[in-house]
Parts: structure tokens; sequence; C-alpha cells
């Protein structure tokens, strides 16, 4: 099997971009990418394009081709995806398949996403589903995680609001953040509940944004030397069915996570920094024992101990996350691991992690009988 | 007179999707799902064909009583017309080796408990998506506090 490599990501600002299109995000995002890559739009053999509301906000569909002309790339084939939250990561996951397969030698990936309008409602799962019909949304399945998380492993309300005050204090770094104003776990609290015991600030903002990655065979990735970073695993897995899902041993998270240790060959404590799917503070919490960074239940322990801030020996979602970066949906995927590679790159500036050598992106996206539709996770090294 | 036409009688409006509970003899609910005579598999809401082993499900009371697994209340804008604020529940039933979404008694919403025993009632809660008013079924309280 040929090697992957990224040789170039950008990533949009994240926020309301009310003068912007889809398209435009998203060539915004490609052609940094390509520009970060020094490759030109002919050279690319082939692009994924992942994108989850446009279809239900504006009626547009098949966007891919139309960001992908954008930027020069014609007749090469252009798939579109939507995969939930791991819309973009999916995408990126299967670029790297079309690398390893000897399929292509320049691979790009976009996620583009544009939510801030006044229609998009509370996020759920559509009008054919019992539990969405039944009030079943994004924060509710989290909020429910939160409480029994709570009753099981003893939880507290304070070290769910420090995964906030942690991601701010990163966000602060990060001027494509969109929230980047520091905070204490007492205002955390204090805001509004949006789902016992979730309050606002522990809930993802929607936002516009895009991502872009050019994903190379190794002889394309020669040209782009010491910068190149090594795609040591891609793992895209789907949940389960199950009689009486436990929502505080995430299954599937973890076996996940696993699977993707296992292929590239590291354990957690490889691991020097990781961007995982913080949409709620309790995701954050779970994601930490999923990938091994603590022990089952001591999440909320863990983050309250500051292993995870600035600074700490695990730092998680230097980005800010998606509760600070924000998470225009088919963009995150593609973001976060866009995150990773600057770290590897040492080019993360004020929020770098000091001599990062392996990074993890873990993504998950959907809501299907108490588990998630799909999970994805990257192990990136230099 | 069809049967969704009796389920109308029954519950004040159209249920919000047929097949998820009906009325005994004496008039208390109960939820229906679908079980596997191959693996023993149950599920709800009914689903034709068995997720474990895809064999032809047979339809099976589910009964209407359980304990709650984990709960919350949503306080913002709620879909489908739900009142604000409302409050939800994984349940473990009784009669069936299950672990359901289901909406809790509004009327006392954010006044549940983890291991609390909770027994279904049936009501019109909310609309379909249209505004047309909908039967809804939900838990409550077995014992008073
Ligand atoms: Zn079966």
């Amino acid at each position: 099997m040929a090697a992957a490599y990224i040789i170039g990501a950008s990533t949009t600002a994240f926020g309301p971009q009310p003068e912007k299109s889809i398209v435009s995000l998203g060539r915004d995002a490609a052609l940094a990418a390509l520009s970060d890559a020094g490759v030109d739009s002919a050279s690319v053999n082939m692009g994924f394009f992942a994108n989850v509301f446009g279809p239900l906000l504006f009626g547009d569909t098949t966007i891919g081709q139309d960001v992908f002309g954008a930027i020069g790339v014609q007749r090469a084939p252009i798939i579109n995806i939507e995969n939930a939250c791991t819309s973009g990561s999916s995408a990126f996951h299967l670029a790297v398949q079309a690398i390893e397969a000897d399929a292509a030698d320049i691979v790009v990936v976009v996620g583009a996403e544009k939510m801030c309008v006044p229609t998009l409602g509370l996020v759920g799962g559509g009008q054919s589903d019992y539990a969405s019909r039944n009030g079943m949304a994004a924060p509710v399945g989290f909020a429910m995680r939160a409480a029994r998380h709570m009753h099981e492993f003893g939880t507290t309300l304070q070290q769910f609001a420090a995964v906030t005050v942690k991601s701010r204090a990163f966000a602060a770094k990060n001027p494509l953040a969109q929230f980047r104003k520091p905070t204490n776990v007492e205002e955390v609290l204090a805001g509004p509940m949006i789902a016992d015991p979730l309050t606002r600030a522990q809930c993802c903002p929607i936002a516009d944004g895009a991502s872009a990655i050019v994903v190379a065979s190794e002889k394309a990735a020669r040209a782009n030397g010491a910068r190149a970073v090594r795609v040591n695993a891609s793992v895209l897995t789907s949940g389960e069915s199950v009689s009486a899902p436990d929502i505080v041993r995430w299954g599937t998270d973890i076996r996940t996570c696993a699977l993707a240790y296992e292929k590239a060959g590291v354990g957690p404590d490889d691991v020097d920094v990781a961007e995982c799917h913080d949409a709620f503070s309790i995701s954050e919490i779970l994601h930490y024992e999923a990938l091994g960074f603590c022990a089952a239940g001591e999440g909320g322990r863990f983050v309250e101990s500051g292993a995870s801030a600035p600074g700490g020996r695990k730092p998680v979602n230097p980005s800010g996350g998606l509760l600070s970066r924000g998470h225009p949906v088919a963009a995150t995927g593609v973001a976060q691991i866009s995150e990773i590679v600057l770290h590897l790159r040492g080019e993360a500036g004020a929020r770098q992690t000091p001599d990062a050598k392996v990074g993890v992106a873990q993504c998950m996206g959907g809501d299907k009988d108490g588990d998630t539709k799909s999970c994805t996770v990257v192990v990136l090294s230099r | 007179m069809t049967a969704a036409r009796v389920l109308d009688h029954v519950f004040g409006a159209p249920p919000i999707a047929g097949g998820l509970f009906d009325v005994d003899a004496s008039g208390a609910p109960f939820l229906m799902g679908g079980h596997c005579d191959q693996c023993d598999r149950y599920v709800f809401p009914y689903s034709e064909s068995c997720p474990a082993c895809l064999s032809g499900m047979k339809h099976v009371r589910l009964g209407g009583e359980g304990v709650i697994y984990s709960h919350t209340t949503v306080r913002t804008k709620p879909p489908y017309g739900l009142p604000q604020p409302y409050s939800v529940a994984f349940i473990d039933l009784n009669d069936a080796p299950l672990r359901i979404f289901a909406l809790l008694d509004h009327s006392m919403a954010g006044g549940f408990r983890i291991g609390d025993r909770v027994k279904l009632k049936v009501g019109v809660i909310g609309h379909d998506g249209e505004g047309d008013p909908r039967a809804r079924g939900y838990f409550t309280l077995k014992d008073s506090r």
C-alpha cells in the first residue's frame, strides 16, 4: 500500500460571514491550501468536497464541481460527500484511500459550510426519525451522557465548565477562532441552560467557514520536503444498534480510536497533540477517555488537572475546538486535521505544541439509536 | 372506521407515527415494538427486519413501565411545538431488554432523577411539523414522591 502525505492545508476564519457563499468559502480555503502546497490546480488528479446544509438551507446540491471549477480544476473526478459532522474527515479518508490505492498523486479535500442564516433551526435527524420527532436534537443526547457521567463517575458541573474554560484559553491564541475571550468556571455555569446540565457556553456555536487539505503520494510529496506530514492512519467507522447502549462508555468512539492507534503503530502515550469533536463539554470528556488519555470515567478530573490545557502534558483542541473556534459542520473535520498539520510542522504560532511529532484528529457525527452515526480518527506524524 | 380513526378518538389527535403505542382493554397505554424469534432481539420502534439477523420481526407489546437510565430537560425553543421546557429520557423497559428514548411528563419537567420508576401515558403534545396536533407517548412517575 502506498503512503499518503499532507502537503498543503488551510482554514478560513470561522464565524458568521454573510458576504460569503459556500462556493466562495470553499474556493478561498482550497486556493490557500494549493498555495501552501506549492502546486497548481492543473496537477490535481481528484477532488472530494464535503458539505451538509447546502441542500437544506439553500437548495444547493452537488456543489463540489462549482468549488473545484472556481479553482480551475475541470474534467478530474470530483466527489460530493455528506456524512454529518464527519463529512470533512470522511472526504479526507477517501482522499487518503485514493492515494494509498495509487489511483492519484494529488488529491484535494475541501469542507465548506454556511449555516449562519435565520432559517437554521435546532439541528436534528429529520422528519422521518422517531427520536427527532420526540424531541431528540443535537444537545439532547449529549446532555443525557453528561447526566449519566455525573451519576456513574461523580463528574461535576465545574469539571464540565473547565472544558470550555480550557477551550477559550486556547482560542485566545488562534486568530481564526470565533470566541476568543477568556472565561472562567463561574461565568460558564452562570450562562443560560440549554439542556440540563449543559449551559450555552458548553455548546458549540454554528459558523460559516471552510478548510482544505492537499493529500499527496510519496513521489508528489518529495518536492514538499520536510513540511510534508505523514498520514499514519485514517479510520472511518459507523455506529451500531444495540438493545441497551452504554452512553458513557462509548463503544464506537473507543473502538475507532483503538483501530487508528493499531493501524498507526502508536498508543495514547505517543500522542503529542490532539483535536477532538468537542461539540459539547461532555463530548470532550468522553473523547479523552476513548483516546486513552485517561481511564474510563476520569475525563472530568483529567481536564480539571490542566493536562489538556495550554502548557499541559497532553494539549487537546489547541485550535479552540468546536466550542470556541466554531462548528461549520462539513469544514470541521478538515480543519481539525489542518490544525494538527500546523503543530507537526511547527507553524502553529502562539498555540504551538512544543516539539510535536505525533498528532491525532478525532471526529464523530450524527445520532442514531443512542450511538453516533459515524466516527473518524486520523493519526499524523512528522 | 379505520384503525387510525379509532386511535384519533382515543388519544384526541392522530399519533405522531403509527405502531408506536396502543391501549389495552382497561384503557392503559402500552408500547409496541418488534421481536425476532431467530435471535430473541427486541426493537423499538418496530422494524420489519431484525437489525442483528435480518429475519422478519413480529409485532409485540413492550409494556408501559420502566426505569430512567438518564434524562435531560431542554430549555431552548423546542422542535415540533413540544412544550418549553420539555424533558426526555433513556428508559430501561421492565418488560423487554430495551433502553429507549422517550418524552417525559412536561408538567414536571426538570423534576426527574436517574433511577425513577416511570409509566407510559399518551396525550396530545406538539404537532407534526406542519402545525397539526399529534398524540405522543410520554412517561410520568409511577409512584408519587
Ligand atoms: Zn434476529
